[in-house]
Order: structure tokens, then C-alpha cells, then sequence
């Protein structure tokens, strides 16, 4: 009864953090982002206050779906928090391990174009076609990336690739892995949906895509699940290359380094067309990928 | 006995069907429901049986036997299943086509002819219910005319050449061991050379591998999909195909038996191997040149294509969760391709034979039901977790991965990205985006059509959450055939080095959604607003152009369509074409008129005469 109530504890706790640093990290990143382009930037609390402020607006639906698809999206996002080691702490862990992790990590971008689609706004369209277009561009090297480290320890449980980790040290220090870890910091922004790989949202040019329909607690929705899927991004990249950690706070501390080192490489860059994206990423990430995952076979 | 009666009613009832139909077709749609449900429960009855009767001591000297085992069963009920369900579409579907008496005499011909086959205990019997499988296939295929005749033209082609093959693989079995009978050939091929082991697995292989639509014997499988009447191509691609897959467990594992299949081959290059990476090649090929469809139904059709791949790979690598992967996504392709044929014969019915996915859009609207099954279809095909298509994917990747095959799985998992993309496109080009105006005011599915929509997503769901069902089944199956088997609970399986447990995250999923849904609820109500109040960042609107759904991945298309081509099936045509142009210059000789067989003949003369003279061979 005692684990019981502790991993409902752990449950909650989860939740509640990732939701907290999800919303600090995209509020960092705006301001990090708006310092490096001399801006001032808005503070740290605004995705909060947004949230706060969406709520008490009024807000149009399309239908049914556009409100069902949001709510997978956003339960597959959370549920998948369940399954991916936070410090020590993982609910989830005997429930199928990296593979279940690959397939949920589809449910949420599913249930967005769900609802995205159900809008009946061609921007939406679009902005979904592009969507599942960059994914398809970033999932070939994420794959490779996944299976060699999956093969590497010879395991598809992620709670047994952090511990292998914690004893023999990060995989960036095992050899065979070293590639792999370098495509995956690659990817690692087409993932997050950041800078140079925003086309999906594109204001400019299409009208903020999946985002052009919705409205108040569509959109403090939408700003949640932005929020878990970022921190949802960088956590699985420090639990398979940096480790995870052995504790929570300090997990929260590697996946914070990581964030603005990504932040600082990247909000420089212009943002790509779709299919220069997919150029890229299937060019030089994935022949990295490709040579790494060689290289696991052999050894 | 039982087995007796069980085929007299699946092919006495398809006759009687058609002499009612001759009668009224009311009575005859009550007897080919009442056959089709009956068989069910027949069929359901059996369960746990196993037993082996002659039917027929002397057919020609060889006895005929019938049998029943898990496998047989498993299969059956699969068949009887889907039968049945195809069979309640078609009333309304074809009620305004012509020639319905004939069409349900051969589709409970193709039924029958199927159940024929699983039960059948030797080869002589297996291989006439599997002619009588393909002959009434083709008629079905072909069964619109125009198009259809030249689609069902390739498809029995090729049929034939595989029934060939298989006649020389039973023949060669027979002069070695001198009996037909399957119980009696099992485990008898390691008393032979392998070279006649892998002679035999080749045979075999051409023979179940084109009805099994493996690459590169796919060929014929897009256009005959796609041409045959919407109910068939759910029982055609769903458990026809899968014929093959029975034929494979048949040869590999119950006839050459595990050992024997694993160990085949060199130290360099393994049979199985080789297997495995044509499955692989089966899954990625077609996968993506699926997303270049824009015929509902022949991207649905090289998914029947690309699905097999994890079949085949499941069972090459001969692990007993790759085996276990195998069987059990046999039935879960079945569940979820049915499905979405039938939601696709729906859309066609209810819009007057659209299958373009650039001309529909917003049908969800008009047709929730139909798109709650597309949904949940599509999700099965994709292996979205909670749908029985995952837990069939885990289990093969697992193997892979954890039996050292690092390149397969990736293969394996990269299929899995491509259906997402096109699948999401079948979905939005059809029922999301705006409806068009000529659409306005289509009427709904009748329920005979809903119906067999509903029973199938339930059945997806149910096995995905509860698998430990038909994986129980199985599990008796690899027992029977020596495979050792897994440690199957009600909610997944354990083993060593991973478990999946399905009620985990179907709690988890429920859990969350119900409490952000209770979130949204509580939430100030959000307003219902017509499709065209739209924000479009200030331009305007053109109203019933505005459907985003031509080209839908325009740019991945333009970079992959140089590389996605058939090539295979242009080999093919080619070589037809040869053939046609060497029978034509064949025919020139016998021109008809009598003084140039007189030539020829004086000629012959004079060559023999010519030999006979220089050489002296007589």
C-alpha cells in the first residue's frame, strides 16, 4: 500500500514540476532569445500570465473534435511525462519502456492535427502538413539515434539505460555513442519545435497555423502543451545521452544547461523553409546517425 | 464429423443463396446472413479442438483428410468473422449494382474456400480449396468490368504462377515421402539435404509469397484492392492475403518445424536472414509510396502491402515474441483494414463512388460514426498505443531489438513514421478540413453499414487493451508447433527483459483525460461557429476552395516521388510485354496457307538430309 500511495505521490509531483519548469523554460527562452536580438523581452512569468489571461476570455469551437483532439494531445503529452525517468523518480517504468515512449510521443502532434484539422482553416492544414512533414524529417535520425542506444545497452528499458548510465558514466563517454549524441544535439531543436524549425507556426506567413483557430482556454491549452512538449524534448536527450541524474533537482539543472545552450546556438538562426528542413536533417543528422548506429552493429 | 458439416454448410449454403436469390432477394440476403453469422458460431464451438479425420479414404489412392488444431481454429474464426461482417455491408452496397446473386455466391465461395483451407490435413485438399480461392477471387475482383477486368487479369497471373510453384513443392514432398498428409510430412524435412529443405522453402515461398503480396511479388495486390467492390477488398486484404501467412506458418513451422528453419543456411547468410530483410524492404517500400496515393483505396492497398512486411519480419527472425508479433498481427491487420475498407466503401456509397481524396473533406459532419471508425482504424495501422496494432509492433520490435538486429528494427520503426503521414491524410482530405458545398446534404451510412464499422473498432480496442485474449490463443498454437512459449498475462506479456502491461497505460491515458476534459468543462463555455467564420490573417475567403488537401506533402512528395517508383512491376510488364512480342513472332510461322507448312516440311527434310550426310549420326 505504501508504494502505492508513494508513486501516486510521484505521480502528482511529476506532473505538477514538469508543468512549472515547462512554463519557466518557455518563458526563459523568450527572454533569452529577445536578449540576444537587443530586445528587452517580456518577463520570465509571461507564458503564466498568459495562461491566467486566456482563461478568462471568451473562446469559439469548431466541433467536437477541435476540443477532443486538444485533450488527447494534451493527456498524451502528460502520460508520457509518466514514462520517462524524472531523477529517479519513474511511475511508468515496467509498462514497456523507450518503445512505448516512441509511440506516445506520437498521440500528442496526432491530437493537435486532429483538432487543428477539424478547424477547417487551411492555415491549420498547412501548418499540420508541415508539421508531420518536419516530423518525418527529424524522426529518421531520432530512430537511428534511439535503436543504437537501445542496442548499445541492450535494453529497451529507459529506467535501465539511466542506471547503466550512473555506473559506467554518460553515453557521451562511451565511444560507440559519441555520434549518436552528436546527431541527436542536432535534432534536438526540430524536435522542441524551436528556432531555425518554427515553420510550423510561421505567423508571418501562415497565420500561426495549427494556432489560427483557437482562442481562450483553446489557447492556454495549447500554451500548456507547448510547454510539456518542450521540456518533454530536452528531457529525453539528458536521459539517454546525459544520464538523468540521480535526484530531481538536479535533473532539473541538466536539462536547464541544456536549454540555453540550445537557445544560444540556435536563436541566430533565420527560420528554414519545410523542405530545406527536411534537407538538413535528413543530410547530416541522419549520416551521423547512420555511421553511429554502424558503428554500435560492429562493436 | 463436425468438420464435414461445417464445410457441407459453408459451400452448400453458398449455392442454396444463389438458387434463393433466383427466388427474391430478400430470402436471399436472410440465408447469406444466416450462413455467414451461423458459421461463426460453428466455428466458435470447435474451440480447443484437436482432431484429424479422413473424409475420404481413397481419393485416387490418397486419403483426404480434414483437421482441426489452434492454428486451423485461429484462423477460421478470423474468416468466419470477417465474412460475416463484409457480408452485412454488402446488403446495402450492392443492392443497386447488377449481378448481386452471382456476387454473394462468390463471396461465400471465397469464405468457404478459405475455411476449406485452414481445415484441410493434407496437401492434395489445401490445394484445390486454394484454387477455388483464387478462381472466385478473380471473378470478385474483376466483378465491375472496365478497369476491374485488367487488375483481376494481373492478379490471377500471378496467382497462377504461384499455385505452380506450389504444385511442384507438393509433388516433390510426395515423391520423397510418399504421402500428402501435413501431420505425417511434419518434422520429416531434417531427414533430408538442405539443399532440398531450401529447394522446397523457395517453392513455397513464390507459391504463399504472391497471394502473401511480398515484395517483389506485390504487384498485382494496388490495382485488385482497389478495383474490387469495397466489402471484398475488407475480406481480400484483411484475411485472403493473409492465406499466405497461414501458408508460411504451415511450411516453416509446422511442416520443416523451428529447428530446422533457423538453422538453414551457411555461416555467412542465414535463409531466415534473408527472409527477415525482404520483410523489411516489404514494410519500407510500399509504406511510402503509399503517401503518394491520392485513391483512397490504393493507399489503403499498399498498406495491405506494407503491413505484411511486419508479418513476414515477425515470424522470420524466429524468436517466440517475433513469432508471437507475427501471428498476432495477422489478425490485428485484419481487424483494422477491414475497417477502413469498409469506411471507405461507406464514403463511396454515400457519395456516389468518390474514392479521390482531393475532391471529399469535412464529411466528419455528416458521418461521425463512419469517421469514429476511420479513426480508430488508422490508429490501429498506425499502432497508436490502446489499439492491438501496437502491442503486435512492440513485440516484433523488442525482438529485434534485443536479439541483436539493430538495422531491422530501424526498417521496422521507420514503416511505422511513413503510415503516419499518409494515414493522417486519408483522415483530414476526407472527414476534417471544410465540407464542400455538393456535400451539404449527404445522408449518413444506413446502420447495416455502420454496424460492421462499430463491431470492428470495438474489436480493436478491446485487443488493445486486453491482448492477453488472442495472445493466449497463440501462445497454444507456438506450443503445439514446439516454440517456447511466453509468460502471457491478460494486460500484455512479461519477460526478463521487458514487460508491456497495456492496463498501465490505458489508466494512465483515461486518468488524464477525463481530469483535463473535467478542466475544460469547468472552463467558460466556448462558443459553436459555422466553418467559414474563419481567421485568415485578412485575406479573403473563396468560399468551397478553401480545402487544404491537394498535394497535402507537396515538398516531401517533390523530393521523394523520383525514387518511389514501382520498379518492380514495371519489370514485370515489361517482361509480359516480351512475351506477347515472342508470341506474336512465334505466330507469323503458321502463316495458314498450306504451301508454307509444305516448305517448312521440305525444308526439315533437307536439314536432316544435310546433317545425315556430313556427319553420319543415323
Amino acid at each position: 500500500m505504501d508504494t502505492m500511495v508513494n508513486t501516486i505521490l510521484e505521480i502528482i509531483a511529476i506532473i505538477l514540476l514538469a508543468l512549472l519548469i515547462g512554463l519557466f523554460f518557455l518563458g526563459l527562452s523568450r527572454k533569452i532569445t529577445a536578449r540576444m536580438h537587443w530586445r528587452y523581452g517580456p518577463p520570465i512569468t509571461q507564458p503564466v500570465i498568459d495562461i491566467i489571461k486566456y482563461f478568462n476570455q471568451t473562446s469559439t469551437s469548431h466541433g467536437y473534435l477541435f476540443s477532443f483532439g486538444l485533450i488527447l494531445s494534451l493527456s498524451g503529452c502528460i502520460v508520457l511525462l509518466l514514462f520517462l525517468p524524472f531523477g529517479h523518480w519513474c511511475p511508468l517504468s515496467s509498462s514497456g519502456g523507450l518503445l512505448v515512449v516512441l509511440y506516445l510521443m506520437l498521440v500528442s502532434p496526432l491530437g493537435l492535427a486532429l483538432s487543428g484539422g477539424e478547424a477547417a482553416n487551411p492555415n491549420a492544414s498547412i501548418g499540420i502538413s508541415r508539421k508531420f512533414l518536419l516530423a518525418m524529417g527529424y524522426e529518421i535520425p531520432l530512430l537511428l539515434i534511439v535503436v543504437g542506444v537501445m542496442s548499445y545497452y541492450d535494453t529497451i528499458s529507459i529506467v535501465e539505460i539511466v542506471d547503466k548510465q550512473l555506473q559506467t558514466g554518460c553515453s557521451f563517454q562511451h565511444l560507440p555513442l559519441l555520434l549518436s549524441g552528436l546527431a541527436y544535439v542536432l535534432i534536438l531543436p526540430a524536435i522542441t519545435g524551436m528556432r531555425p524549425f518554427e515553420m510550423i507556426q510561421a505567423p508571418q506567413e501562415i497565420a500561426s497555423g495549427p494556432m489560427a483557430e483557437y482562442s481562450g482556454k483553446f489557447l492556454a491549452f495549447t500554451t500548456i502543451q507547448h510547454a510539456l512538449n518542450l521540456f518533454i524534448g530536452i528531457s529525453l536527450f539528458t536521459n539517454l545521452f546525459l544520464g538523468g541524474a540521480s535526484n530531481p533537482g538536479y535533473f532539473f539543472l541538466k536539462t536547464l544547461v541544456v536549454l540555453i545552450v540550445m537557445l544560444i546556438v540556435n536563436a541566430v538562426f533565420p527560420r528554414f523553409r519545410v523542405e530545406q528542413a527536411i534537407r538538413y536533417l535528413w543530410k547530416w543528422s541522419s549520416a551521423l546517425a547512420l555511421i553511429g548506429l554502424i558503428i554500435v552493429a560492429i562493436t | 464429423m463436425n468438420l464435414e458439416i461445417l464445410l457441407a454448410i459453408a459451400f452448400g449454403g453458398s449455392f442454396i443463396t444463389y438458387i434463393s436469390g433466383r427466388i427474391s432477394k430478400k430470402l436471399r440476403n436472410i440465408f447469406a446472413i444466416l450462413i455467414s453469422v451461423g458459421l461463426i458460431g460453428f466455428i466458435g464451438s470447435l474451440f480447443g479442438n484437436t482432431t484429424e479425420e479422413t473424409i475420404c479414404p481413397g481419393f485416387w489412392n490418397f486419403p483426404l483428410n480434414l483437421r482441426i488444431n489452434m492454428l486451423s481454429w485461429f484462423f477460421a474464426i478470423t474468416i468466419a468473422i470477417i465474412g460475416a461482417l463484409a457480408i452485412i455491408f454488402s446488403l446495402q452496397y450492392i443492392k443497386e449494382k447488377e449481378r448481386t446473386d452471382f456476387y454473394y455466391l462468390m463471396i461465400l465461395l471465397v469464405n468457404s474456400s478459405m475455411i476449406g483451407i485452414v481445415l484441410s490435413g493434407d496437401l492434395i485438399l489445401f490445394y484445390i480449396f486454394w484454387e477455388i480461392m483464387s478462381w472466385s477471387t478473380f471473378l470478385l475482383i474483376s466483378y465491375s468490368r472496365g478497369p476491374a477486368i485488367s487488375a483481376g487479369m494481373k492478379y490471377i497471373v500471378m496467382s497462377i504462377a504461384g499455385s505452380v510453384a506450389m504444385l511442384v513443392g507438393i509433388l516433390s514432398l510426395y515423391t520423397h515421402y510418399g504421402t500428402f498428409i501435413i501431420a505425417d510430412l511434419s518434422n520429416q524435412l531434417s531427414l533430408n539435404t538442405p539443399g532440398f529443405v531450401l529447394f522446397i522453402f523457395i517453392l513455397f515461398f513464390i507459391a504463399f509469397g504472391i497471394k502473401n503480396a511480398v515484395w517483389p511479388f506485390h504487384t498485382w495486390l494496388p490495382p485488385a484492392h482497389s478495383e474490387a467492390p469495397s466489402p471484398f477488398s475488407a475480406i481480400l486484404s484483411g484475411i485472403l492475403v493473409r492465406m499466405g501467412m497461414y501458408g508460411f506458418l504451415v511450411i516453416f513451422f509446422v511442416i520443416a518445424g523451428i529447428d530446422l528453419f533457423i538453422n538453414l543456411g551457411s555461416r555467412l547468410v542465414h535463409f531466415n536472414t534473408i527472409l527477415a530483410w525482404i520483410g523489411a524492404i516489404n514494410i519500407i517500400i510500399p509504406t511510402f509510396i503509399a503517401m503518394l496515393q491520392n485513391d483512397s483505396k490504393r493507399l489503403l492497398a499498399w498498406h495491405g502491402v506494407g503491413q505484411g512486411g511486419y508479418m513476414v519480419l515477425g515470424i522470420a527472425i524466429g524468436s517466440s515474441l517475433g513469432i508471437a508479433g507475427g501471428t498476432f498481427h495477422i489478425i490485428n491487420h485484419t481487424s483494422y483494414i477491414a475497417l477502413l475498407f469498409l469506411v471507405v466503401g461507406a464514403i463511396e456509397y454515400c457519395t456516389k463512388g468518390i474514392r479521390d481524396l482531393n475532391s471529399l473533406g469535412g464529411l466528419i459532419k455528416k458521418m461521425p460514426v463512419t469517421f469514429i471508425g476511420a479513426l480508430v482504424g488508422a490508429c490501429g495501422l498506425i499502432g497508436i498505443p490502446l489499439t492491438n496494432g501496437f502491442v503486435s509492433k512492440w513485440l516484433i520490435y523488442k525482438t529485434l531489438i534485443t536479439d541483436g538486429y539493430p538495422f531491422l528494427a530501424f526498417a521496422a520503426l521507420l514503416g511505422t513514421w511513413g503510415t503516419i503521414l499518409s494515414l493522417f491524410k486519408f483522415i483530414h482530405n476526407i472527414f476534417l478540413g471544410q465540407l464542400p458545398e455538393k456535400y451539404k446534404n449527404i445522408k449518413k451510412p444506413p446502420f447495416s453499414m455502420q454496424l460492421p464499422i462499430i463491431i470492428l473498432s470495438l474489436i480493436i480496442v478491446t485487443f488493445g487493451i486486453i491482448p492477453g485474449i488472442p495472445l493466449k490463443v497463440i501462445n497454444q498454437i507456438m506450443i503445439s508447433s514446439g516454440i517456447d512459449s511466453l509468460n502471457i498475462t491478460l494486460w500484455g506479456v512479461n519477460s526478463e527483459t521487458g514487460t508491456i502491461n497495456m492496463l498501465n497505460i490505458f489508466t494512465a491515458l483515461l486518468i488524464t483525460g477525463v481530469l483535463i476534459w473535467l478542466i475544460f468543462k469547468g472552463s467558460k463555455k466556448a462558443k459553436q461557429i459555422d466553418q467559414y467564420d474563419n481567421y485568415t490573417a485578412g485575406t479573403y475567403v473563396p468560399k468551397d476552395k478553401y480545402h487544404y488537401s491537394v498535394e497535402f506533402y507537396g515538398p516531401l512528395n517533390r523530393m521523394l516521388r523520383p525514387y518511389l517508383k514501382d520498379f518492380i512491376d514495371t519489370f514485370y510488364l515489361k517482361l509480359a510485354k516480351s512475351v506477347k512480342n515472342l508470341g506474336n513472332g512465334i505466330r507469323q510461322i503458321y502463316a495458314g496457307d498450306i504451301g508454307y507448312y509444305v516448305t517448312y516440311i521440305v525444308f526439315f527434310l533437307a536439314l536432316l538430309i544435310f546433317i545425315q550426310l556430313k556427319w553420319t549420326l543415323w
